[in-house]
């Protein structure tokens, strides 16, 4: 019974304990991810096309002496006008391990959400796959999607991976 | 204040591993017939220092085969015992088990149990056949007690055991022992509540001497906390008196100096305060008589190596590892050297020294108050010293990160040379001179970090003596193994991996290479088979070589076990490319499958590793005079000489070792096969044409192929022409994996960054050419 009270009180604590996010739109929609992720955003110069890759991956840059692979996700999910302007940010996740860089239309804030404000998303059964979606949440009437990018980004889908498991 | 050991254990590992190595290398360097003393001795040391390490450490199975390793070479150091060819094979063996338990004990493989068992009982069988053998009056050892006498004899014997063989079955086992030897009087013994821990004391009558159950006690023993003596003989009874300690086989004199501190969990723990120590250090004292006469100690003191005595001090781990790895315990002794040098009064002089305010030393130092270690102390100390100074233990990773750090700087320094040639004449010449300056500096930093990585070749090479000895023997062929080039440095990584296909092609030349004796003389050979190993740097290659001089290679044979097996083969093909069919998968010319060879797997994974390091093989043979296997390998891993090829807007990187030649087509060059692929005839051959606009799906810069620029390369033995836009310039490039953040590309081995800051990427020729081979295969 105590311990049933314990656990309560500790899920109402961490549904209080807010996670930044950082939130970047694709066409109209916001996304938010877990800042933690996020290595750092830069500007999208050409990067050394990868022979045969999907459209999406539009090749790799020179990161400080390391290799990165660029996706844009634009394409890779159909938003937004796909042009390449000094204005183009490219945000560098680190994710399992690996150092991936995602263009994305552009860069609007970090906003503090509590687990509580993360609202699940509607099932949309076959039409739109959820599965690397967290949940909604709504922060001044903006409705951000928030989005398990570590999982988005090692997934089959992506092909950045060898053996794409998770 | 307890000492967390598990940090020093890598160093250990380390350190074991080189000593393992450096004693199988005497060993085989061994003759056998008028052994070197000083060889000898080094084996001893070896063997003896694994055996202190493993001790302090706990590695008890470690340091219980190393004792009785070194048991016998002690006694053949000694020259009590001469030197026989099939102990060289026990010590070989035995060198082999430490080693997998050196590795089990860092969580790869298991220790074969009943082997190690197996080896220890030769060890001592060996040790007690010689016993035999052996001399019975040793002119040269003025110690009576160790001829052994018919008569009865009565030995007390003292010792303290450790807590391990206490609680275990140690004093136990011992007390088996010694009661097969004779009869066995428990004299005094521990409270069994304390589970056997504490002062036990024994007499032994029996017709055997002391060196029969020595090591055993000396086993169970802690530190050489024990003593025996042989009280009283039936037939002469008074001169055992002396004699005790030194005689015996098994007791290791280094320690018989500090045995008295029987726990030496003390110092461990209260290391370094000195003053702790010595109360601790006094208690022990009690069971020993004054006895303990000086020249007890000196004796041993000759004979030891110097550092056995303190060795197993477990103090030793405190220093820092540069330290311990070199000097052992001695280090300590160097700044003290006053504290042990008053000869006159052995007995009394411990309380006296210890009240100085002495340091850790103090605890040892009592002890041995004969002038000699004084000056081994200093010799130590130096050795120590020097040690030091001439090498460190640095991790790889450390290593490789320096590597990539300067790999960066130099991708900068390109960068700014390259802006600054943009700048052409408004470039300050300042700045054009700095930078020219920067350009040099540069250049050999990055050769000074690259010269960390090489190692002499050396490292592989040493092996290959026991594996040709192993061998020869088992196939019963003579072999000699002639090496030479060792000093040829080497990548680390490249070392590490060459060893493997190396091994195999040494085995492949010795079982078939090499005839048997009787086939030789026939032959009008000797009868004795050489195999000559290599190393020499060619271009920007290291070449290593492994020939033969055996019955070569049967073209015939192979070509009709090729036609057996289906392969495409005709007999006008040259010698290089018939002999190229042994690294086929499954390919063995061998009547017999033997343990060593002859399966058909082996030369073509060999291939398969040596082109997995960018380098390759080739063989000469000539029937009946010898097979030369020649590998070429790049000399490192991390940089790559490339040609930098220019396709639409992109630029790839062409390794250069692949390049033949290149040249601009001409109309009419290229023909077409079944109007799918393309070939080009290139002096005299038809080559595929690989379009690498086509392959990766780039929009050409030129519409025809005369625009651009044909180039032809030889990915092991496939030769095709590579059709590029333009040719733009040859780098050395530091290669970077794609895989780290990315996959696999087809047709890409990894990427490098350009001058500009660009990614370019590096061409996997092999997997371009099997792709040009499969085109031409489709078509026609």
């Amino acid at each position: 019974m105590e311990a049933m009270t314990q656990s309560g009180n500790a899920a109402g604590e961490e549904d209080l304990v807010a996670s930044e996010y950082l939130t970047f739109t694709l066409g109209g929609e916001e996304y938010a991810i877990d800042i933690l992720k996020v290595q750092e955003i830069r500007g999208y110069e050409p990067p050394t096309l990868i022979a045969n890759a999907p459209a999406f991956i539009k090749g790799v840059i020179n990161l400080r002496g390391t290799i990165v692979p660029i996706v844009d996700l634009r394409i890779k999910f159909n938003l937004g006008k796909i042009e390449y302007t000094p204005f183009t940010v490219v945000i560098i996740l680190n994710v399992a391990g690996r150092v991936i860089g995602a263009v994305v239309d552009s860069v609007s804030d970090v906003i503090s959400l509590t687990r509580a404000q993360i609202r699940p998303a509607p099932d949309f059964s076959a039409t739109f796959d959820t599965k690397y979606i967290l949940g909604l949440a709504t922060v001044d009437s903006r409705m951000m999607i928030v989005t398990d990018i570590e999982r988005l980004m090692t997934s089959a889908d992506m092909e950045l991976i060898d053996s794409a498991a998770a | 204040m307890a000492i967390d050991m598990s940090q020093f254990y890598q160093v250990f590992f380390d350190e074991s591993a080189e000593h393992l190595a450096a004693m199988e290398g005497l060993l085989l360097d061994l003759d056998i017939e008028n052994p070197d003393p000083e060889q000898l001795n080094a084996i001893f040391r070896a063997a003896h220092s694994i055996k202190g390490s493993a001790g302090t450490f706990g590695f008890t199975d470690l340091a219980e085969t190393t004792h009785i390793l070194e048991n016998l070479l002690d006694r053949i150091r000694k020259q009590e015992l001469g030197l026989r060819a099939e102990m060289v094979d026990a010590f070989l063996e035995s060198g082999d088990l430490l080693r997998d338990m050196l590795e089990a004990h860092q969580g790869r493989g298991e220790v074969d149990g009943a082997a190690v068992e197996a080896i220890c009982a030769r060890l001592r069988q060996l040790s007690t056949d010689a016993q035999i053998a052996a001399p019975a009056a040793e002119g040269n050892t003025p110690l009576p007690a160790v001829a052994p006498k018919p008569e009865v004899r009565v030995f007390d014997i003292q010792f303290v055991p450790t807590e391990v063989s206490a609680k275990g079955e140690g004093v136990k086992n011992l007390l088996a022992e010694l009661r097969s030897l004779g009869e066995l009087e428990i004299l005094s013994q521990p409270d069994e509540g304390v589970h056997n821990v504490g002062y036990w004391q024994l007499r032994l009558r029996g017709d055997c001497g002391q060196e029969a159950f020595a090591d055993q006690i000396d086993f169970v023993a802690d530190n050489g906390a024990w003593r025996v003596l042989e009280s009283r003989q039936i037939s002469e009874s008074e001169d055992g008196a002396f004699g005790f300690f030194d005689d015996s086989p098994g007791a290791p004199e280094e320690d018989a100096a500090y045995g008295f501190f029987a726990p030496l969990d003390a110092p461990v723990e209260q290391n370094p305060p000195a003053a702790n120590t010595q109360d601790d250090g006094y208690g022990f004292f009690e069971p020993l008589p004054v006895a303990e006469s000086s020249n007890d100690v000196a004796v041993s003191a000759e004979e030891g190596d110097g550092y056995g005595f303190f060795e197993p001090l477990p103090a030793t781990p405190s220093e820092p590892p540069v330290v311990a790895e070199e000097g052992d315990g001695f280090g300590f002794f160097a700044p003290l050297p006053e504290v042990v040098s008053s000869p006159s009064s052995p007995a009394d002089a411990p309380v006296e020294q210890i009240v100085e305010p002495a340091a850790p030393v103090a605890v040892v130092a009592p002890e041995k108050p004969v002038a000699e270690p004084r000056a081994r102390a200093a010799k130590a100390a130096s050795a120590s010293g020097a040690g030091g100074d001439s090498s460190i233990r640095v991790s790889v990773e450390k290593v490789d990160q320096l590597i990539n750090l300067v790999g960066e700087l130099v991708i900068t320094q390109a960068m700014l040379l390259q802006t600054a040639a943009q700048m052409q004449e408004n470039a300050p010449d300042r700045l054009v001179n700095g930078l020219a300056q920067l350009e040099r500096n540069t250049r050999d930093l990055q050769e000074s970090v690259m010269s960390i990585r090489m190692l002499p070749i050396s490292f592989v090479f040493s092996r290959f003596p026991r594996v040709v000895r192993d061998l020869s023997g088992k196939l019963g062929k003579q072999v000699e193994l002639k090496t030479s080039g060792e000093t040829t440095e080497l990548d680390k990584g490249l070392i590490e991996r060459i060893a493997d296909p190396l091994t195999h092609l040494i085995r492949n030349s010795l079982d078939h290479g090499i005839e048997l004796p009787e086939k030789r003389i026939a032959a009008g050979k000797s009868p004795v088979g050489t195999i000559t190993l290599k190393a020499y740097h060619q271009g920007g290659n290291i070449v290593i070589e492994v020939g033969d001089d055996g019955g070569g290679l049967p073209r015939n044979k192979i070509l009709a076990k090729a036609r057996e097996r289906g392969l495409q083969v005709s007999d006008q093909m040259t010698d290089q490319e018939v002999f190229n069919l042994i690294f086929e998968a499954g390919f063995s010319t061998a009547e017999q499958v033997t343990d060593v060879s002859g399966r058909g797997v082996g030369m073509d994974v060999v291939r398969r590793n040596i082109q997995s390091m960018g380098g390759r093989v080739e063989i000469d043979s000539m029937l009946g005079v010898g097979t030369r296997m020649t590998v070429r390998l790049p000399l490192t891993l991390a940089i790559l000489d490339g040609m930098s090829i220019a396709v639409g807007d992109q630029t790839y990187i062409l390794p250069l070792s692949y390049v033949i030649e290149s040249f601009q087509p001409q109309t009419g060059d290229i023909k077409t096969l079944s109007n799918q692929a393309r070939v080009i005839q290139v002096r005299g051959e038809y080559l595929p044409v690989v379009a690498l606009h086509e392959v990766f799906n780039i929009k050409p810069r030129a519409g025809d192929f005369t625009q651009g620029i044909m180039v032809v390369i030889d990915a092991d033995g496939i030769k095709a022409a590579l059709y590029v836009d333009a040719l733009v310039g040859q780098h050395q490039v530091v290669i970077k994996s794609l895989e780290a953040n990315y996959r696999r590309v087809q047709g890409i081995s990894g990427a490098t960054i350009m001058g500009d800051g660009h990614v370019a990427l590096i061409l996997d020729v092999s997997a371009i050419a099997g792709m040009a081979k499969s085109n031409v295969q489709k078509a026609g």
